[in-house]
């Protein structure tokens, strides 16, 4: 029954994808709608097959002839719980879409869009569930490329055509890498089932492991190869980042996860190095976060910052294990995989808010925002549940997850290493860094986009989003808050079926306390206190009215933090005043400009793009000389090479 | 659970009788040492009863989280209070207690603290929760790592267990000393108290909590107050019961015991209250961005313990 579901999803997909392609210039959104419906079914079914996996716990093996081709499938456990988080984000955007569908543009845009979502959905739920290194591939190409058309869906604008480029580059060298692993593997181990890998000789398996981390690093935008993420983000439309940021990100942690566990006789540095990626890329996330107003923008750096934090549970899930502390490393994947799903659920479910923010204003920059509380109450209700839980504040999910690393952390005491012991404690400390920041930059999302007053004349007019919209927001608002209270009861079924205890606490219980004293301190204020309310000016130092240029600004509330982190973000602030007086009294002109140093396009992109360009200079220089000598010249080296070569192999 | 449910109610008691005392206590400690007189020590009671019968004054500007950001906080302060043991240790506390989980619950109070700051579409609101939020993202990792030097310590992470253990002396525990520094830096930051900010003044370069409330007015701002004087109540209840756990959990029958505890936990806190006051009049306010600093001392202090647990 569940490979039925499975089966029929993808059929569904494929169809909703063609027809959506043939009827290119259909106009009647009603016809779009069914395209939709299609793709919501198929997001049903695999939500359906993988909760089947999972609450059964029997794995799939299972295969689809896809135009003559024999695609061999398998879902065990793991690959369930990844479907699962594609179903669940996939159906929510799509009955976002439902409604948001009908301004993407052009007729031809509108139903292209809903194409290659279907493409794109069913791509990354082909590349989980493939049982072959090179189904894994294809699909995976196949994923790269569907994105890439949903980031150029606005094409006519510069901005997304160079964000496209960017992503393209960027998503194509993670291929590379990817299949230099796999090719890797395929040679040492002979086999392309993705079962079994043994036999790597030591630094095969070390090299193997690199380029995989490579190649799924830069997919899911750790640091340094983040730079795509706040590109790509803010160029595609919104539902198309909630779905690139919550799963297709999720898609390389799944590949991460796989393969590590797959990959035998670990090393202790591989761990060490997936923690330092972990560290670096949630913590730099967050402060490149902090500086950043353009909203989506925004939401891509806290995207690379959850990134970060998954793989810190990753990389001390394998530093526990080297360490043979088996029930801790299991607390820290789980730790990981959960933080995925509360990820990918509440970072959709900010893209989709912010979507209907940046629809409903036509900006994206949250300086122009303001007071929208007022105007859009479901979308900023809807916000605030997004904004509580990416700040790992209880009882939501996200707190739930960042718990159980900081229980992983706290245990580092077992490890027998004192040194380790002590690098533990201070990755522990940026770890905390990273969610009180995250905390602070989201009181400045929220109270700039949502509170006091309007900044803008589209702020001011903006308009609640339609019911789809809040609909498909609201499934993903109910599962973050479903999954933070009642994740006690969760983890005892989830500890019974692993076998491993979860010391979490009953955050249903401390729920329930919290409503009760609410309810007892409201009836006693109620009764003790005047009850009288006067509405009134906010006061604005003896000016008669307030307006909105008084309010405090998103880079005003982020400065004190940029002025502590200046160092990080090399910003250099050049100030030149001259006066007309000795005493420096009497102003004449100044010149003020902070310069942002992007330190890693300076130090790590570009260098490697001037490496290219001398080839391919050089190159050219060969190529295009009009003599005819050097050509001849080697023509007849190549020539001499090989056959030297041909003569010695054959011998 | 009916054990759980006393303790709860003690708790909750203790802390609402205690906490304006020791507010008002710290001011008339400050008083004294400048030579004031100062004013009386039910002098917050009185206040607060004030505050509660004036009528709340809204901002035109502001939404719901205005609204409910004193409900919040309050109620984020009194879950604390149910994980900080003050007077006993009851027998059953299954899902209370967890250290990190108390931090995070006072977290939730600070935040929407914050959102309310900027609601009323004042600058000096905008201005107390920006810097609100700055200090409170700088001081975190210290109170992580000082928090799990000291679960490092005790190897566990519940608090009962902790100050279980605790209440036993600290005989062995001689590494826990050079926590008590981090902890004082670590209640005066949470406390909003000299050197990290000043609670007297209402001048707008040195206000970081008062600017953030700055709009609040009648019962919320009554609230608001009492929350943060639980949340001083409960952090001194910590150091108290972990450095000075004479009289705390006695073994004793229910009334005689509970007495005795409080009469203890009482002179105790004044004690420290008034050494807050000492400290408060004796040192300068930091400039904010200074503030990393006094953080790095906390913060090394903490791993110097670690290092000691982890070494020795």
């Amino acid at each position: 029954m569940p490979t039925l579901f499975f089966q029929s999803g993808v059929g569904l997909l494929l169809i909703a994808s063609f027809l959506a392609l043939v009827f290119l210039h259909v106009k009647q959104s009603r016809i779009r709608k069914c395209f939709l419906a299609l793709i919501i079914l198929a997001c049903v079914l695999f939500l359906a097959s993988s909760l089947s996996v999972l609450l059964g716990g029997d794995a799939l093996a299972f295969y689809l002839m896809l135009s003559g081709l024999r695609v061999s499938l398998s879902i065990d456990v793991l690959a369930a719980f990844f479907i699962g988080i594609i179903g669940l984000v996939g159906l929510s955007v799509a009955i976002y879409s439902l409604s948001y569908v009908e301004h993407v543009g052009s007729e031809r845009k509108k139903n292209f869009m809903l194409s290659m979502m279907a493409v794109f959905i069913l791509s990354m739920v082909l590349v989980v569930a493939s049982h072959h290194l090179l189904g894994f591939l294809v699909f995976w190409e196949l994923m790269s490329i569907s994105s890439l058309f949903l980031v150029l869906i606005d094409f006519e604008k510069e901005e997304t055509r160079k964000a496209g480029i960017f992503y393209f580059v960027m998503t194509q060298l993670s291929t590379v890498f990817l299949i230099f692993a796999f090719a890797l593997i395929y040679n040492h181990a002979g086999t392309l089932e993705i079962i079994t890998i043994r036999g790597l000789p030591p630094f095969i398996a070390s090299l193997v492991f690199v380029s995989l981390a490579l190649g799924f690093g830069i997919k899911a935008g750790a640091i340094p190869f983040h730079k795509w993420l706040p590109y790509a983000h803010p160029a595609s439309p919104s539902p198309i980042s909630a779905l690139m940021s919550g799963v297709m990100i999720k898609v390389a942690i799944y590949g991460i996860v796989r393969f590590i566990l797959l990959l035998p006789d670990k090393k202790l540095w591989w761990g060490i190095l997936i923690l330092i990626l972990g560290t670096s890329s949630a913590l730099l996330g967050v402060i490149y976060a902090l500086k950043e107003h353009d909203l989506k923008r925004l939401l891509a750096y806290h995207s690379i910052e959850n990134i970060g934090i998954i793989l810190i549970g990753i990389g001390l899930y394998m530093l526990f294990s080297w360490y043979s502390q088996p029930a801790i490393a299991l607390l820290a994947l789980f730790a990981a995989l959960f933080h995925t799903l509360n990820h990918a659920l509440f970072k959709s479910l900010l893209f989709l808010s912010a979507g209907s923010v940046v629809h409903a204003t036509h900006t994206k920059n949250i300086e122009k925002m303001g007071g929208l509380m007022k105007t859009m109450p479901y979308t900023a209700a809807l916000f605030l549940i997004g904004a509580i839980s990416i700040s790992a504040l209880p009882p939501l999910n996200g707190f739930v997850s960042e718990l159980m690393l900081f229980q992983v952390f706290f245990s580092s005491g077992v490890i027998a290493s004192p040194m380790m012991t002590l690098v533990l404690f201070f990755a522990l400390s940026l770890f905390a860094l990273t969610s009180a920041l995250a905390a602070a930059c989201f009181v400045k999302a929220f109270g700039i986009v949502f509170l006091a007053l309007p900044r803008s004349k589209e702020a001011e007019m903006a308009k609640e989003s339609g019911p789809a919209m809040i609909l498909g927001q609201a499934i993903l608002a109910v599962l973050c808050i479903g999954l933070g209270v009642f994740s006690f009861q969760i983890f005892q079924q989830v500890g019974q079926k692993a076998g491993i205890s979860f010391d979490l606490p009953n955050l249903l219980l401390i729920s329930a306390t919290a409503v009760f004293i609410g309810a007892v301190i409201f009836i006693a204020v109620r009764g003790i206190s005047n009850r009288n309310v006067r509405i009134s000016e906010t006061w604005g130092c003896g000016i008669a009215s307030q307006n909105s240029r008084m309010e405090y600004t998103a880079s005003g509330f982020s400065d004190p933090i940029l002025t502590i982190f200046s160092s990080i973000y090399r910003t250099k602030k050049i100030n030149r005043r001259s006066f007309h007086d000795h005493d420096s009294a009497v102003f004449k002109e100044g010149h003020a400009e902070v310069l942002l140093l992007r330190f890693f396009e300076e130090y790590l992109y570009l260098p490697v793009v001037r490496l290219i360009r001398f080839l391919s200079s050089f190159l050219y220089k060969v190529q295009n000389k009009v003599e005819l000598d050097p050509y001849l010249l080697s023509s007849f080296v190549a020539i001499l090479a090989l056959l030297l070569y041909l003569g010695v192999a054959i011998r | 659970m009916s054990g759980f449910i006393a303790f709860a109610i003690i708790n909750v008691v203790v802390v609402m009788a205690l906490a304006p005392l020791y507010i008002s206590l710290v001011k008339k400690m400050k008083a004294f040492l400048q030579g004031r007189k100062g004013p009386g020590l039910l002098q917050a009671y009185y206040s607060l009863w004030k505050l509660f019968k004036k009528e709340v004054v809204y901002s035109s500007n502001s939404s719901f989280i205005m609204r409910v950001a004193p409900y919040i906080s309050i109620i984020s302060a009194l879950v604390a209070a149910l994980f900080v043991p003050l007077l006993f240790i009851p027998d059953d506390y299954s899902g209370f207690g967890n250290i990190i989980l108390l931090l995070y619950i006072l977290a939730v109070g600070k935040f929407f603290m914050a959102l309310g700051g900027l609601d009323a579409g004042s600058a000096f609101g905008g201005m107390g929760s920006s810097r609100e939020m700055s200090i409170s993202s700088m001081v975190e990792p210290v109170v992580i790592v000082l928090f799990a030097a000291i679960a490092f310590v005790f190897r566990s992470t519940n608090l009962f267990e902790i100050l279980r253990e605790a209440s036993h002396g600290l005989g062995g525990y001689a590494s826990l000393w050079l926590l008590l520094i981090p902890l004082v830096i670590v209640l005066l930051t949470e406390t909003a108290r000299i050197p990290i900010d000043n609670p007297e003044t209402h001048l707008e370069l040195t206000m970081v909590h008062e600017a953030m409330i700055l709009e609040q007015s009648g019962r919320n701002l009554a609230l608001l107050e009492i929350a943060s004087a639980i949340k001083q109540l409960l952090l001194m209840g910590i150091i108290i019961n972990l450095f000075m756990p004479m009289g705390f959990n006695l073994q004793v029958l229910f009334p005689a015991g509970i007495l005795i505890a409080f009469g203890a936990f009482a002179i105790k806190g004044a004690f420290l209250a008034a050494s807050i006051g000492v400290i408060e009049s004796s040192v300068a306010k930091l400039r904010l961005f200074r503030l990393p600093n006094l953080f790095a001392l906390s913060f090394f202090l903490s791993v110097v313990t670690i290092m000691m647990e982890v070494l020795l």
